[in-house]
């Protein structure tokens, strides 16, 4: 058991370091010069070097040669730099708000978390109901007709049903307001109630179907039909039995899900003029906002090589068949 | 099968190995095939490629791709602003003839599915929208297809340290969210200039073909969207090949004195086909969807004939009442996406029912 967390531990780790090198390469390798990027062709050429001081771009890439550490005068290349930094969850700066990444995070994530638990949880709750109940009437109508309507709504992009939403909810019936935010609780509550009704509709169709195949394999089980052989009813089976079994799955899935309910969706909160931090990194991508992006991408992907690592231990906990070897 | 018995296989000789359990790959196609709801999948799919191979042919002018005679046309977001109502408006609901400005009646497909806020034909517009999304769904799963075959046999036939690197590689890649990914590549590829700039050494024809069928955002789509979504098609060929390794098929084949890559494209590649054409089925419709993500973020395809760029529209036309539109891109994302789901779904329940509930 030690010795296996310990080496999915040493493997988590080397995954980070490829993380951490794979979007240096990408950030500071392919991409031609942020700072160019960002201030266009306009830009004085003062400007452009003070600013590449200011984001330490002006290392060397990497620490190949001894030469061009004695040019620059400066010990450690841009990638040493970047990898100490994020070690230590350090981020270069924004350089549109001109602050750094973790005070935005701690500033939006929770306006992201206001929006995105609510939609999880109802969706969760939503979506592991509809499964039990269509699996339990396996090939009845019900079960056909909830399977296609699952296809349909997976087929419908995600974008065209947010817009069907707010022109029919915001624009049409005025029920809710069209897109928006305020600070207060209540009113924050009124602005995102139609942002968490509408994620909770779009991400339904492919868990409806995922967790149904989960909970078929569950109620043919063996341990359900000894259990209705012993007389427990069917609702019985249902909610005690299958449900508890069917919970790994769940484990998994919402331990993965963590992270990106303070990340926020992408679309959703351009979509609803929601400031959380997932409408940060479309405004980023369209500022040319490079840290933002970058400190993103390191932010979920380590959340989530990290997320992987604790699900690995929660299923024996969850499970005591898993034996981890 | 027939193995020379004064040859010993090199690896197993003493237990005899598991038959393993392959696929049937004919019968598992004419079950496909059988089906009602199969055979008009097919049918859908085959009209959208159709329509796509016709669309990639230059547009004529007088179809009205552009503008339809008798109508204003506004270029920018800005003009439309401050646009106030006029008789003849650039954007018109769907109909079935249009007037000309000497009010002649003209019966034409261009407006029957209306025109949108610049004075275009939607009809056309969505017709002409296949040939993106074919480039995008086809070159993407050729890229996508070949690395995560290709790695995924070397890994698995392979074993040990190459084994180890290319797990560790998709490990990596798997790691970080894919859309996150694909925002991300396709940020980076279009903020380099000098990749955006037309191949200037390149000869006429080539240079056209580059500027009107697949331009350089296209091409910075197609990209990033194919290196990054192999993962999982390796993971699955790398599993599978695992199994094949030890199968009497590539013991023979040892036997034989083939060489390692004949066995693994002549022998191996043939009996993890299926896992490819699955894949192939069920991913061309999460990049028809992640096309309209990347279009509203303003990084995708930035000519205007394509699905996303038009659903993209929307989020400042349709609360001016400019319905039709979008509805005419969703629709066309939407019957292809669900024929290609259910066409996967068949498929994968016929040649690999072990494969249900990966979604």
């Amino acid at each position: 058991m030690l010795a296996y967390l310990l080496r999915k531990f040493l493997l988590t780790l080397s995954i980070i370091f490829g993380v951490i090198l794979l979007t240096f390469v990408l950030f500071n390798v392919v991409a031609k010069d942020p700072v160019r990027a960002m201030g266009g062709k306009q830009m004085k050429e003062t400007d452009r070097i003070r600013i590449t001081h200011e984001m330490g771009l002006d290392k060397p890439r990497f620490a190949l040669n001894f030469a061009e550490y004695h040019e620059t005068g400066s010990k450690w290349s841009l990638l040493d730099t970047q990898f100490f930094n994020i070690l230590a969850f350090q981020f270069p700066k924004s350089q549109r708000h001109q602050e750094s990444v973790w005070s935005l995070f701690g500033r939006k994530a929770p306006i992201s978390f206001l929006v995105q638990a609510p939609a999880f949880v109802i969706g969760l709750g939503l979506q592991i109901a509809i499964a039990i109940i269509v699996a339990a009437k396996r090939k009845s109508v019900l079960d056909y007709s909830t399977t296609f309507a699952a296809v349909l709504m997976m087929s419908i992009p995600g974008l065209s049903i947010y817009l069907a939403f707010q022109w029919f909810f915001g624009a049409y019936l005025k029920i809710f307001p069209v897109a928006g935010w305020s600070p207060g609780f209540l009113l924050a509550i009124h602005f995102a109630a139609m942002p968490i009704l509408v994620s909770v509709i779009a991400n339904l169709g492919s868990s409806i179907r995922f967790y149904r195949t989960v909970a078929l394999e569950e109620v043919n089980a063996d341990y359900v039909r000894t259990a209705r052989a012993k007389g427990v009813s069917q609702t019985n089976v249902l909610l005690v039995h299958v449900l508890r079994n069917l919970l790994i799955p769940v484990v998994t899935n919402t331990i993965v899900a963590l992270p990106f309910l303070l990340t926020g969706a992408l679309v959703l909160e351009k979509m609803f003029q929601i400031p959380g931090f997932g409408g940060l990194l479309t405004e980023a991508i369209g500022a040319n906002d490079s840290p933002v992006i970058m400190a993103e991408v390191y932010l979920t992907a380590i959340a989530y090589a990290i997320m992987l690592f604790v699900t690995d231990i929660c299923y024996t906990l969850v499970d005591p068949r898993v034996v981890l070897r | 099968m027939s193995i020379n018995p004064a040859i010993p296989a090199p690896d197993q000789t003493s237990t005899p190995l598991e038959p393993i359990e392959m696929p049937n790959r004919i019968t598992g196609w004419r079950l496909v095939v059988r089906g009602r709801l199969n055979k008009i999948c097919l049918a859908i799919v085959g009209i959208y490629f159709l329509v796509g191979l016709l669309s990639l042919l230059p547009a004529p002018s007088q179809i009205g791709l552009g503008n339809v005679p008798g109508f204003k046309s506004i270029k920018s977001f800005d003009q439309l602003i401050d646009y106030k109502y006029d008789p003849d408006q650039p954007y018109a609901p769907p109909a079935l003839s249009y007037k000309d400005s000497q009010g002649i009646r003209h019966y034409s497909p261009a407006m029957w599915f209306g025109l949108d806020f610049s004075g275009h034909s939607v009809f056309w517009q969505v017709l002409y929208g296949a040939r993106t999304a074919l480039l995008i769904t086809v070159l993407t799963s050729v890229l996508m297809l070949s690395i995560g075959t290709s790695l995924g046999m070397i890994a698995g036939y392979f074993g040990g340290w190459i084994d180890d690197i290319i797990t560790w590689v998709y490990s990596v890649i798997g790691t970080i969210p894919w859309l996150l990914l694909v925002i991300a590549m396709t940020y980076i590829l279009s903020s380099n200039e000098s990749l955006k700039e037309p191949p200037t050494h390149a000869p006429g024809p080539v240079a056209a073909f580059f500027k009107n069928i697949l331009p350089t955002d296209l091409l910075i789509v197609i990209f990033a969207l194919g290196l990054t979504d192999w993962v999982s098609l390796c993971r699955l060929i790398r599993g599978e090949t695992l199994k094949l390794r030890d199968s009497d098929m590539v013991a023979a084949g040892r036997a034989l004195g083939l060489s390692e890559l004949r066995i693994i494209f002549r022998h191996i590649l043939p009996n993890v086909s299926h896992l490819i054409i699955i894949t192939f089925t069920l991913s061309a419709v999460g990049y028809l969807q992640v096309e309209v993500v990347l279009s509203f973020l303003q990084l995708g395809v930035s000519s205007k004939p394509s699905w996303g760029h038009m659903i993209d529209d929307a989020k400042l036309t349709l609360l001016r009442g400019v319905w039709w539109e979008v509805t005419a891109a969703t629709g066309a994302i939407f019957i292809i996406c669900m024929a290609l789901t259910l066409l996967g779904d068949s498929l994968r329940d016929a040649l690999d029912p072990k494969l249900r509930g990966r979604d």
